[in-house]
């Protein structure tokens, strides 16, 4: 595999697409929703077939950081018809709303079945170095800023402490019914991104949002990482 | 640079100390010295001063390079433009380290005054002598009576040892402790941090033998990353509290990421803290009372409290406050509820726990005796919080001597922390002269003693909260 961020530095950027930060996610172990880079309608159903349907296109360019504001986002995709009806209509969206933006081509990715959406992030404390945060994702997150925070490296007690940190706990164990998350599965992906961004010091920032959160494991949806500047 | 430790060590515990710089008509660090059994001399061009500092019986001499022998300490007292040229003296005398008052640095931000202390500190790290400050108070050492405030105890074995970047509260928090009965091993004000940093200090004091636990005063962190380090693995050997000033102050960062927007400043501070297991306290007065439960009570991570308090809306303030600290208030055993139902004045009372005891304490004191006994032998019971009565003690300490005795054996026979509550304004509508009084009566026994139930089951708690976090760390 290419050194992504060798590759990032050569080109002067501090954003890994997403497809780069999986791939560099994935190759530690960490478990996420593969994405493959496809340019064309013809490579995009390929990377379709390779990941299996339903499958999600993503449009990837270093110039467009909010893919959903210009269109760039398809979900749920079943077949090779629909991904290169897809592929087509997203490049027309996008030339409209983002003529100047260089196209990489889309990311491919499996549809994960819907689970309970968390957020786990780095970021680079100015005064203790590399911390890890751990919260339930969409409006506690952005609202009401329940989450929970640790100082790379963490240990596996530090993870279990984060989880159970949160005011949102109970929506994990199981609230109105549901069936509980996999709180070890959690903590596990917690402290592998936290050996991930003390073995990678040129790491920044990292934010995986959402990870889905099973009865039986947890899965990175979406990833983005920034690299500190050189 | 590394920090050469026997030569700080020579500093926190000299044999000789030079004051540079002291004036009259005070001459304040020769007299706050007074007590310090080793050598003091000072350094002093002026000849008026020299004459007033030979005449309090003290040594002076032009120049730290004519002192004879080694010398472990200077404290250093200036004007700004002068210090480097003292600095430059004691590197080349090889003293131990030096304790550095002058201020007007780079607290100042002025250009001149940042251009200064940076000349002191390359002097000083290239000469590898260790530089507490500049703009601080310096240190005191209670065994060897090396003080910065004449307040400051002499004596044997301290409990604490206290480490403030704040000379104000170095000083309030090591006074604090004293009025609360807790002997001060050492402090050591900080100021500017210039040469040696926060992470030094807690290094050396983690290491060092006469120090049982630490208390710090802190804003900013320099060697952020290794204070961690250290306080993570130290706060296993001793019990750390930190007092962190200047927490909602917003860090200046760019944000580019979810995670980052969120990780302000004090969220990571708590979050270092509970991963560190150490104490976060809030205030002066927070921290010292902190340090009288850390220090007054045996160590234990239980939660089951007896509350004996003495009115029926005293027993439930208490109840609300040290619950809501983390504590629990179990029902005692049918024997327990049996023995003391032979005794307990029940009309305008109750020994459910909590105990509304006024009525049966308040006729016989054996009676409170008799309560301590049942509740050592109840198995539910692995605290017990007392409010004290102090209506008598203008007249005599004996009743609350009597009492403390009983409190006393209580704890040596359980080996179970012991809290005293003297409320402001108290249940009995007690005066705060007096009570103030008799807090003082039984810190000086040994007891932690609060006023306010809040902050009793606050202080308390926080020291629990320790013992539990250190438990499940080391298990």
């Amino acid at each position: 595999m290419p050194d992504v961020i060798a590759t990032a530095r050569k080109q002067r950027r501090t954003l890994l697409s997403e497809v780069e930060a999986k791939d560099l996610l994935a190759e530690a172990g960490i478990p996420v929703a593969r994405a493959i880079l496809a340019k064309g309608q013809k490579a995009s159903v390929e990377a379709a077939e390779s990941v299996g349907y339903p499958v999600v296109m993503k449009i990837v360019s270093p110039d467009i950081a909010h893919k959903s504001d210009v269109g760039g986002v398809t979900l749920g995709l079943k077949d090779a018809k629909s991904v290169r009806k897809a592929y087509k209509e997203m490049l027309a969206r996008v030339a409209e709303a983002a003529p100047n933006a260089k196209i990489a081509g889309v990311a491919i990715q499996n549809m994960a079945p819907q689970g309970i959406e968390v957020i786990v992030g780095a970021t680079t404390d100015p005064q203790f170095g590399p911390v890890m945060m751990f919260g339930l994702g969409g409006v506690f997150v952005e609202v009401l800023k329940d989450v929970a925070f640790r100082i790379v490296p963490l240990e596996a007690r530090d993870a279990s402490q984060m989880v159970r940190e949160i005011k949102g706990l109970p929506i994990l164990q199981g609230a109105r019914g549901a069936q509980p998350a996999d709180l070890p599965a959690l903590e596990a992906l917690i402290v592998q991104v936290s050996q991930f961004v003390a073995a990678h010091p040129d790491i920044a920032e990292l934010d995986l949002n959402p990870v889905f959160s099973y009865p039986d494991g947890a899965l990175a949806v979406d990833a983005r990482i920034v690299l500190a500047s050189a | 640079m590394p920090v050469d430790r026997a030569r700080l060590h020579r500093a926190l515990n000299p044999k000789t100390v030079v004051v540079v710089g002291d004036k009259g008509p005070n001459f304040q660090w020769i007299t706050n010295c007074a007590e310090f059994t080793g050598n003091l001399y000072s350094v002093q061009l002026d000849e008026k001063e020299a004459a007033g500092i030979e005449a309090k019986g003290i040594k002076n001499f032009r120049s730290l390079m004519e002192i004879p022998g080694e010398v472990d300490l200077v404290i250093c007292a200036v004007p700004r433009n002068v210090a480097p040229f003292i600095v430059a003296d004691a590197v080349k005398k090889q003293v131990g380290g030096m304790a550095m008052f002058t201020s007007g640095f780079v607290e100042t931000t002025e250009p001149i005054g940042i251009e200064l202390q940076g000349k002191i500190v390359t002097m000083a790290n290239e000469g590898g002598m260790p530089l507490v400050g500049p703009n601080c108070m310096g240190v005191y050492n209670r065994r060897l009576g090396v003080k910065f405030m004449a307040g400051q105890q002499k004596g044997e074995g301290g409990a604490i040892s206290i480490v403030s970047q704040s000379g104000t509260h170095g000083i309030g928090m090591t006074m604090g402790a004293q009025r609360l009965g807790v002997p001060v091993t050492r402090t050591i004000s900080i100021g500017n941090a210039a040469v040696l940093n926060e992470a030094d200090y807690l290094e050396y004091l983690l290491d060092d033998p006469e120090t049982p636990a630490i208390a710090m005063y802190l804003e900013g962190i320099r060697a952020g990353r290794r204070f961690f380090e250290l306080l993570r693995e130290g706060t296993k050997k001793k019990p750390v509290i930190i007092w962190r000033g200047g927490r909602t102050r917003a860090g200046a960062r760019a944000v580019k990421s979810h995670t980052a927007s969120l990780a302000s400043d004090d969220a990571v501070w708590m979050a270092l803290m509970r991963q560190c297991g150490a104490i976060s306290t809030e205030s002066l007065e927070d921290t010292i009372e902190t340090i009288a439960a850390l220090v007054h009570t045996p160590k234990s991570s239980k939660k089951n409290m007896a509350l004996v308090a003495m009115t029926g809306g005293q027993s439930v303030a208490i109840t609300d406050q040290f619950e809501r600290a983390g504590f629990e208030v179990p029902e005692l055993s049918d024997s327990s509820y049996q023995r003391l139902g032979e005794f307990f004045v029940t009309i305008g009372g109750s020994y459910r726990n909590p105990f509304d005891a006024s009525s049966t304490i308040g006729r016989e004191s054996d009676n409170l005796q008799k309560i301590l006994e049942i509740l050592a032998d109840d198995p539910a019971i692995e605290g017990v919080a007392i409010e004290l009565q102090t209506r008598d003690f203008e007249k005599s300490t004996e009743r609350l001597d009597g009492m403390l005795d009983l409190m006393k054996q209580y704890r040596d026979k359980t080996g179970q922390p012991v809290v005293g509550l003297i409320p402001t304004g108290g249940g009995m509508g007690d005066q705060e002269e007096i009570g103030s009084k008799a807090r003082v009566h039984v810190s000086n026994a040994g007891f932690p003693v609060y006023p306010s139930f809040r902050s009793g089951a606050t202080a308390l708690g926080r020291v629990r909260a320790y013992y539990e976090e250190l438990e499940a760390r080391t298990k």
